[in-house]
């Protein structure tokens, strides 16, 4: 706020000379770069080892973390998959983009299903705006709530997924190395992503259960019905019970799946550079959201709007930039595609520059503050309606549009959002209320407009049924 | 008068934007840090009863005064014609439709919403008030037969409410609807406390002059004048023994026709009329006694440079210009308000504003002025933009009104019941057909819910009123009991304000193009404002105010 130079104010690692030569090369533009962008879906960033976990578990993500930015407070803008991705590709919050559910309508036997270009059909999407400008464009998913129906494919001559599934990288990195060779000699946008973290998804074959404590009993074995009733029971009761080696059983789990994927990502980055092209590509690694394991008395993902859900990893590392630089900045998942159209130095149409609602990161590489409030959305499967704020001085309110329930954490001193302030600070929460209904009517979503009653927006089959009661 | 509080005005002009990220040691001081709001709301006060609005009799000099010193509204509108439904919509800027509060009847928590005296009790204020309406206090309980004073929505937020009492028996009202003097007391004790003061009398409410001590009560009757209901000769029962007029005797007036035992046995001639005015400006004059006090109190004591003073009608009254009485309906003469600000560095003094505005714009006026951000529940807009000529449009070009026909259901649930048990207030005929009268009723409003009600737009030049259950309000309403006649009521009712100020003529059926477009957007309003409803919480324990 207000520091100026090279390198002050943003913490740095590394030595002054040393950076001083990386800022020559940032300073200039990187035309023609390739851009991989990875989501590793329903990774938390309390789980990725150079964000601070323990387990040694990330030492791939680890490594471009070292020579490249690691946002720490990276903030998404949603706790869910479908919301959240597409704000990558789009540049807008998802009361924008509208893919706020699996459903655009649900009323059986009247039912269609979400779609970008129907539902907000003056968007321009980033893969759009990079073929425009003489990309290949290629994205190769796990499906489900990133699938071509939704709209991802927008922009992308070839979009991979597999229907009915929740896909891994064992599927989609082969597909995308094989369209990398085909066309190595173009300047190439990638998406690569995978269902391998998610908890809908199991090892191909099965969990070795690396780091289950030895005695567990076994209670539960990770799978994904498992994970769903967990799931299903939190959202109808309010709060699961688990016991703590429950709890530690399923981290143990999410750590082995993590763990797996990072040895899939490994070899994917391995085959890309022997096709040298290392050496012209940003990698941006991130996630969509994270999952919750009973931090708030609940299993999994979509229906909050904690950190656990909504803080996720943002690695982004430059060819030639030695970096192991982290910024600890509060930035918002809003600000990737602003960010990559910025370092490509592509032409943007004023149409799209007015379409972005978040800012460039560019700046940060260069030691500038880029820290803002960022805001989060969700309006999962109707059964709840969340907006929240969190201020680039660690307040953080969130609140529930059905209810009018009211949350404030101050997260320098209760990081685990456990301690409800809306009481005993009331002129925070009274101002950041209106700052959160503020935004929302500033981006075309006046949350005072409407009735905001729980329903049903289903996401698997087995959730077509009466609304859950709250 | 005012140099003493320049320093502060200084500050207050210079004040930032509240969004801004300076250095906060230099930034200078939010208002709200150091202004104080004084709400001073009147109970049907009628504006072109006061010399400021062009009243020909001198009934107020000391609010004349205040106006010039301030910036005077004339075309401000109640968003009801029941005083705690105006009143709460004001205090939440909100319809009465959305913040919950429509009827006569109150449960502790019903509005939950953030009202003004919250609000700024979350920015550090002492917030304290002085109440003689008893709307506001005063509830019965339809199960204890008791009356009582709770507390709920409208004292709560107040570090101390002050509220008048009955005192012993004999005439309650007039030591209920007194004038709220307790507040200069408080003023005097708290004045270096950074305070909101809610000021609300009572005084001006029928009986008209009760409250008001008796040589300054006559002041305007004219000469060697009894009250006409003094002089009706009856055949059984009796009205009222009392000089004042009251509501047992002009809700049996309709078009100035008394009626009794549903005949028309007295027309009101121009001298009754004057009568009522008389009794009525009496109220008005000796309340503006009391703002003169106040004026002047804080002048002496430095606070009227740091101190935000909104004077409001709460609603009006009607005083027999179209022969009716009291604020049954959405008149004009009922709708309309005084409201005046005044600044504390004096700005905009003198200023007087045409452009329609309404109750709800008051609370974002307010907490714009004092840089507190405007709760977005809030539905009305602020004025300091139209006050500094940087408004494209104005909040209150439209107005809407929203009238539920509570009248007959506050008539059913109490008054009836009360004024019967006096035996004689009703003679024979009518007694006999009461009870049927009131068991409809009940039935009329069994469920509880809110009944599709009446609903108004209204611009500078165009009153459009729309009455959305026409039947229900044929079949229940008082005038077809008391006058023993069907009061026929019209769907759509259009008056042209310029030329037609008393709304003598419904000019519906002249104007198809202008109900047209009024009614459009009366319609799209009622819609938008039908989505936003509170819902009743049917297991809230319910009490009732027990004065219509």
């Amino acid at each position: 706020m207000g520091t100026l130079g090279l390198g002050l104010g943003a913490s740095l690692v590394g030595g002054l000379s040393r950076y001083a030569e990386a800022l020559d090369r940032v300073e200039g533009k990187y035309k023609d770069y390739n851009v991989v962008l990875v989501s590793f879906d329903a990774l938390q960033a309390a789980h990725v080892h150079s964000l601070g976990y323990p387990r040694a578990i990330t030492p791939t993500i680890d490594a471009l973390a070292g020579r490249g930015f690691n946002f720490t407070n990276n903030i998404s803008v949603a706790s869910w998959t479908v919301p959240a991705s597409m704000t990558w590709f789009t540049g807008v919050y998802p009361s924008e983009h509208k893919l706020t559910n699996k459903f655009a309508v649900y009323e059986p036997p009247v039912t269609k299903l979400s779609n970008l270009k129907e539902l907000a059909p003056n968007i321009v999407t980033l893969a759009e705006v990079l073929k425009q400008n003489g990309y290949a464009t290629g994205g190769f998913t796990g499906n489900a709530g990133v699938n071509g129906f939704f709209g991802y494919g927008q922009g992308f001559d070839t979009y991979f997924f597999e229907k009915g599934k929740f896909g891994s990288m064992d599927q989609s990195v082969p597909k995308a190395l094989e369209w990398v060779a085909a066309n190595k000699d173009k300047k190439l946008f990638l998406f690569l992503h995978g269902y391998d973290i998610h908890g809908q998804h199991v090892p191909a074959s099965g969990f070795d259960y690396r780091y289950v404590d030895k005695g567990y009993d076994r209670k539960y074995t990770g799978s994904a019905a498992e994970q769903e009733a967990l799931r299903e029971e939190g959202l109808a009761k309010g709060h699961v019970s688990l016991r703590d080696e429950d709890v530690r059983f399923w981290r143990a789990i999410y750590d082995e799946k993590i763990n797996r994927t990072d040895a899939v990502f490994k070899k994917f980055l391995a085959v890309y550079d022997s096709y040298g092209l290392t050496g012209k590509t940003i990698f941006i690694l991130t996630s969509d959201h994270g999952t919750e394991f009973h931090e708030h008395g609940r299993f999994d993902h979509g229906f909050s709007l904690y950190n656990e859900l909504v803080h996720v990893p943002l690695i982004l590392t430059l060819p030639g930039v030695p970096g192991g630089k982290v910024i600890k900045d509060q930035v918002s998942s809003i600000d990737v595609m602003p960010t990559v159209l910025d370092l490509l130095d592509v032409p943007v149409a004023d149409a799209v520059r007015k379409q972005l609602r978040g800012s460039s990161l560019a700046p940060a590489l260069k030691g500038e503050p880029v820290a803002k409030d960022v805001y989060a959305e969700t309006d999962y499967r109707l059964y709840t309606y969340k907006r929240s704020v969190s201020t680039m001085d660690g307040w953080k309110f969130i609140y529930t549009l059905e209810n009018k329930g009211r949350e404030l954490y101050d997260l320098k001193n209760d990081p685990g959002e456990t301690v409800n302030l809306v009481e005993k600070q009331p002129k925070i929460a009274y101002e950041l209320e209106q700052k959160v209904f503020s935004h929302f009517r500033s981006i075309g979503s006046d949350l005072s407009a409407r009735r905001w009653e729980p329903g049903l927006n289903p996401v698997y089959d087995s959730q077509a049924k009466a609304a859950p009661k709250k | 008068m005012r140099a003493a509080g320049a320093m502060f005005c200084v500050a207050a002009v210079l004040a930032a934007h509240p969004a801004g990220s300076a250095d906060p040691a230099a930034r200078p001081a939010a208002r709200h840090e150091h202004t104080n709001v004084i709400l001073i709301s009147l109970q049907c006060l009628r504006p072109d009863h006061l010399g400021a609005y062009g009243y020909k009799r001198r009934t107020s000099p000391f609010i004349d005064a205040f106006a010039k010193q301030s910036v005077v509204f004339e075309n401000a509108i109640a968003q009801a014609n029941l005083t705690p439904i105006a009143q709460m919509s004001v205090l939440t800027s909100q319809y009465p439709r959305v913040n919950g509060m429509v009827s006569f009847e109150v449960s502790r928590d019903m509005v939950t919403d953030k009202t003004l005296p919250e609000i700024l009790k979350i920015y550090g204020y002492t917030t304290a008030a002085a109440v003689s309406s008893p709307e506001f206090f005063m509830r019965y309980d339809p199960g204890t037969g008791a009356m009582i004073n709770p507390g709920d929505i409208f004292s709560r937020s107040f570090d101390s409410f002050n509220r008048t009492m009955r005192g012993p028996e004999g005439r309650n009202l007039r030591n209920l609807r007194r004038l709220p003097n307790e507040s200069l007391e408080w003023i005097r004790n708290n004045k270096d406390k950074k305070f909101f003061l809610w000021i609300a009398s009572g005084l001006l409410h029928m009986p008209y002059g009760a409250a008001v001590p008796s040589k300054e009560r006559s002041r305007y009757d004219p000469q060697n004048y009894t009250p006409f209901w003094k002089r009706i000769p009856l055949q059984s029962g009796r009205i009222s023994a009392d000089t004042d007029p009251a509501y047992e005797v002009f809700s049996r007036v309709r078009n100035n026709d008394f009626y009794w035992g549903f005949s028309p046995v007295y027309h009101l001639s121009a001298e009754d009329v004057a009568y009522v005015n008389a009794r009525y400006d009496a109220g008005v004059h000796y309340t503006d006694q009391f703002i003169g006090e106040l004026m002047n109190l804080l002048d002496s004591l430095e606070l009227t440079g740091k101190t935000l003073v909104i004077l409001q009608s709460i609603h009006g009254d009607e005083l027999g210009e179209q022969g009716n009485y009291f604020h049954y309906d959405m008149t004009d003469t009922v709708l309309k308000n005084a409201l005046m600000i005044r600044f504390p560095d004096g700005e905009f003094g003198g200023k007087r504003v045409r452009e329609q505005v309404q109750g709800i714009d008051i609370m974002p006026t307010v907490l714009n002025y004092l840089e507190i951000p405007v709760p977005h529940e809030a539905q009305g807009g602020s004025l300091l933009p139209l006050l500094r000529g940087t408004a494209s449009a104005y909040p209150g070009e439209f107005a809407f009104v929203d009238r539920t026909p509570w009248w007959e259901f506050n008539l059913s649930q109490w008054y009836l019941d009360f004024e019967s048990a006096k035996g004689d207030r009703f003679p024979p005929s009518e007694r006999k057909k009461l009870d049927e009268y009131r068991s409809m009723l009940k039935a009329s409003f069994s469920t509880m819910e809110y009944p599709p009600g009446d609903i108004a737009i209204r611009t500078n030049e165009w009153k459009l009123i729309l009455r959305k259950n026409r039947d229900l309000l044929d079949k229940v309403s008082w005038w077809s009991f008391i006058t023993g006649k069907k009061h026929v009521i019209e769907e759509l009712e259009l008056y042209d304000l310029r030329s037609d100020p008393l709304e003598k003529k419904n000019v519906a059926a002249e104007r198809p193009a202008v109900v047209a477009r009024l009614k459009a957007k009366l319609l799209e309003w009622d819609a938008s404002v039908e989505m936003r409803k509170a819902r009743y919480r049917k297991d809230d324990k319910r009490l009732l105010i027990p004065y219509p």
